[in-house]
């Protein structure tokens, strides 16, 4: 196998969508592979490519097509960054309320492609939960859409919800219409650290019936903490498990829910407790959404579990050595391993009991990233799931010969149906 | 009837199900003609009522065999013919799969079987400080599968978001007779969102045999107001000066001076049966911030020239309050002899317009139309009544839905927002899609429906199967499928 090696100026960066389709049908007509561009920040992601590729960009598909701001929906192009949407919106008092990592080069469209999200997601949701209508290039070139621009719509099948996730492998995303919400008018983060895991596993439990409603619900391991100190530049507790809870809202109801968190923390006998309110908050809920791309370490995982197993995989985890974050009331963790993992089999070794434990949950292990060559080894995307096969039909349904991204998502489907990797 | 079931199919069936399982007697499938929406109507062959995911396996396997088509039912609410058995075949009813199989609360789910009640999962809750979020009006009745298969709305929608921001995973019987599992009870499950994808396939992917379904923490505290205006436009500008103010309610209703009338009496809430609209307007969340809210909905509502904000302020009145809203259209009994409602989106700025437009194509065909609604999320309900038995009127109810869903799409907007397309919307899949569109929409139908078995003639306008072209129409000028 060998990974694709296309300079950027190979690449194609069309103006408007319709001259992306045409170029996609005359690649299509060619059998001429395609890899859809977008922020850039998240190319290693998933398989490396099986075939050398045409890299199409989204660079310049950055228009806001319409912003009927009291509709609360924004119809903008795919290659919007981040950044730039969130400004626009902060005109209007309003926001996209998902974390996205390097939100000054992230697209909106890779955003969706790999469905980015931090730990707002808790009271928030993900993108699934805010895109409302979607615009495309399939792998023949057809530009097709589906959804509205309207809030509520059940017209046709939800390929919507079909995109966000795709990795790039069934259509290149050209344009995308949002459902906002206000923006908040302040927030806070209490960051506790406790004595052992169990502790926060107990507090954890309670909160399930907490009278305050927490935007975020984070833990993170004294190695993870030390790292999100010190790239926020604030001086924090870090030697113990720490969990850091989020509120958002009025000055009023951040104050009254800080103190209500605070207190129904008590029982379980938190060592140290910090209070970041309002701006002085901002930079450690920016470290929180960074941190799962913030690392040069060996290897990062992302872990999905019953949100109860959560903590029983944290301290295997930070046992093994590994930094950890996890977005506790999700049973999603985000994991570095440790710089002295440097052979393919040490980290199959550090991964294998972790993957074990989420599987018991019915859960899974993905590889954020790691070297390529460790990905012919390692399972990318977890054990495989029970509805891999209907995936892999659906792939060779719209994308038969493996011309977008082919190689990168669930290996077998291609293994099985394309030419062989050179 | 264009689809001959054997009796060697019916005797096979049979044994799967057993005889209390089965309806083949057509006076008793008589009820089985149609759903909600009442213009058309075609019998199934046969009802058949299993009672577990391995009989749904087997029935589904046997009409492969039998080469015959399927469709699945729940409890039959659709007000859009989404459960319609068009050119008869099997109907797999799930009303008897009507189980809670496991509670979770501390990983915040619930796994239940498709023909559960709605209502019934919110009343096992109870007590435990969350409930299942998205309430359709016919929560009482409808089922979890069948708001899976259409991605059920309901008021509480505004905030809590439809169905599909409240499904975790699934089993699905797939047209093969194939068992598939999507998503589960962890976030994020690898792969495609294909459980994001099935809910709202209007039957056409499979059956679904079970649902992993989030359960909601209950909010804290509510506050619920009736806002009384003396027009229509009055009642759209508070919704307007609302959203602005950057509060999203819990809900946000619509009701006008037509359905005031009817629910009055019903119910005898007290409604001013002199006002031109009322908006039931709900805040819910923290109890330091909810009269706050409520505070400012108020003003907003009287800048915007309400007569009067009412509040209600005990549990029992605002029980009485959602009860009206929810059975608003079982009083429409005392209006009308028929009904059919039209389920039409527009942004919601667009709310005023559209509502002109509804009094004008009423008038215009003499049909007399009231409307109680979403306004929240621009989601119109106008109920347009009329008498089955008068072929004319129905014709010219007909030709004012098509004007108004016709309207919706001018504006902007869908012409379904929670009921589904079914069969009654199925001709304006052209107007709302493009041909490539609607393709890759095919294109997706057919990786996990390739003979078009399940549901056939179902949500897409190319969606035939089988040879069954030749349907039979209830109705000219409507077809059940083109």
């Amino acid at each position: 196998m060998s990974t694709a090696t296309i300079e950027t100026s190979d690449e194609f960066v069309p103006a408007t969508p319709s001259e992306l389709s045409r170029f996609v049908a005359e690649c299509s007509e060619q059998q001429l592979p395609m890899s859809p561009i977008g922020g850039r920040t998240s190319l290693n992601y998933g398989f490396p490519l099986d075939r050398d590729c045409q890299r199409v960009s989204t660079a310049k598909l950055t228009d806001v097509v319409d912003y009927p701001s009291r509709d609360m929906t924004i119809t903008v192009e795919a290659g919007i960054r981040m950044d730039d949407l969130a400004h626009t919106l902060g005109t209007e008092n309003q926001r996209l309320p998902v974390d996205i990592a390097q939100s000054h080069r992230a697209t909106l469209g890779g955003a969706i492609a790999t469905n980015t999200s931090g730990p707002r997601r808790f009271s928030c949701g993900t993108l699934r939960d805010y895109v409302i209508g979607i615009s495309a290039v399939d792998a023949y070139g057809r530009l097709f859409s589906a959804g509205g621009r309207v809030v509520k719509n059940v017209a046709g099948y939800d390929l919507c919800k079909l995109l966000v996730g795709s990795l790039g492998t069934l259509a290149i995303i050209t344009q995308v219409t949002l459902k906002l919400r206000p923006r908040a008018e302040t927030s806070a983060l209490v960051w506790q650290t406790f004595a052992s895991y169990e502790d926060i596993d107990q507090l954890l439990g309670e909160l399930l019936t907490s009278e305050a409603r927490p935007t975020a619900v984070e833990v993170v391991d004294p190695r993870a903490a030390a790292l999100i100190a010190s790239e926020a530049r604030v001086d924090l507790p870090i030697d113990r498990p720490v969990l850091c809870l989020g509120v958002e809202g009025t000055e009023r109801e951040i104050q009254w829910q800080s103190q209500k968190l605070k207190h129904e923390s008590e029982s379980f006998k938190p060592i140290e407790v910090i209070e970041l309110a309002g701006e002085s908050a901002d930079p450690l809920w920016q470290v929180l959404t960074e941190f799962e791309t913030s690392s040069d370490e060996p290897l990062t995982f992302k872990a999905n579990l019953p949100p109860s197993q959560t903590i029983e995989f944290c301290q295997t985890a930070t046992t093994a050595g590994i930094a950890i974050q996890a977005h506790a009331a999700n049973g999603i963790v985000i994991g570095h391993l440790p710089d002295d993992v440097s052979s393919i089999e040490q980290a199959a070794k550090t991964i294998d009991p972790l993957r074990q434990i989420a599987r018991i949950g019915r859960g899974n292990l993905t590889i954020l990233q790691c070297e390529a060559a460790w990905k012919e080894i390692l399972p990318v995307f977890g054990d495989p799931e029970p509805s891999w096969p209907l995936m892999r039909k659906l792939k060779a349904q719209l994308d038969p010969h493996h011309l977008l991204n082919p190689g990168q998502f669930i290996h077998g489907a291609v293994a099985d149906t394309a030419p062989a990797a050179s | 009837m264009s689809i001959v079931i054997q009796h060697e199919l019916i005797d096979r069936f049979r044994q799967v199900v057993g005889d209390d399982g089965l309806l083949h007697d057509p006076e008793e499938l008589f009820v089985y003609e149609c759903d909600g929406y009442v213009v058309e109507k075609k019998v199934p062959d046969v009802v058949l009522f299993p009672t577990s995911t391995e009989q749904i396996v087997r029935i589904v396997k046997l009409c492969n065999e039998f080469d015959v088509p399927f469709v699945p039912r729940g409890a039959g609410t659709s007000l859009a013919g989404g459960c319609l058995a068009v050119g008869g075949g099997v109907m797999i009813a799930l009303t008897r799969m009507n189980q809670i199989l496991e509670v979770n609360r501390r990983d915040r789910y619930a796994i239940v079987e498709p023909g559960l009640v709605n209502v019934h999962l919110t009343q096992r809750l109870k007590g435990t400080g969350y409930h299942y979020a998205p309430d359709p009006s016919s929560q009482g009745a409808c089922t979890i599968g069948g708001n899976v298969a259409t991605n059920s709305g309901g008021p509480h929608t505004l905030k809590y978001g439809v169905t599909v921001n409240h499904v975790l995973g699934m089993e699905v019987v797939m047209p093969d007779g194939s068992v598939v599992e999507l998503g589960g009870p962890a976030e994020d499950s690898p792969g495609y969102d294909l459980t994001g994808l099935f809910v709202g396939h209007e039957g056409t992917f499979g059956i679904v045999t079970k649902v992993i379904v989030r359960i909601t923490r209950d909010p804290a505290a509510y506050r619920t107001m009736l806002g009384v205006f003396e027009t229509v436009a009055d009642a759209t500008q508070s919704i307007s000066n609302i959203i602005g103010a950057g509060i999203v309610p819990a809900a946000l209703e619509m009701m006008d001076q037509g359905i005031i009338e009817a629910l009055e009496a019903a119910f005898q809430f007290g409604f001013p049966l002199d006002a031109g609209a009322v908006l039931l307007i709900e805040v819910d969340g923290l109890d330091v911030s909810v009269e706050d809210e409520a505070r400012q909905i108020v003003e907003l509502c009287e800048r915007a020239g309400a007569r009067e904000v009412r509040r209600a302020d005990s549990d029992q009145e605002r029980q009485l309050l959602w009860k009206c809203r929810k059975q608003a259209f079982g009083a429409i009994g005392r209006l009308s002899p028929s009904y059919c409602t039209q389920d039409g989106v527009v942004p919601r700025t667009k709310l005023p317009e559209i509502l002109e437009f509804i009094t004008e194509s009423g008038a215009r065909h003499d049909i007399r139309i009231v409307n109680v609604f979403h306004a929240g999320d621009g989601n119109i309900h106008p109920i347009l009544l009329f008498d089955e038995r008068d072929a004319e009127q129905i014709e010219r109810v007909m030709k004012a839905s098509d004007e108004i869903l016709d309207k919706c799409l001018q504006l902007g907007g869908s012409v379904t927002g929670e009921h589904g397309i079914g069969v009654e919307k199925i001709n304006f899949m052209d107007k709302l899609f493009q041909p490539n569109d609607l393709d890759v929409m095919a294109s997706v139908r057919t990786a996990f429906n390739p003979d078009g078995r399940c549901s056939p003639h179902k949500m897409l306008p190319t969606a035939g199967a089988c040879g069954m072209e030749s349907i039979e129409r209830s109705h000219p000028g409507k077809q059940a499928a083109s």
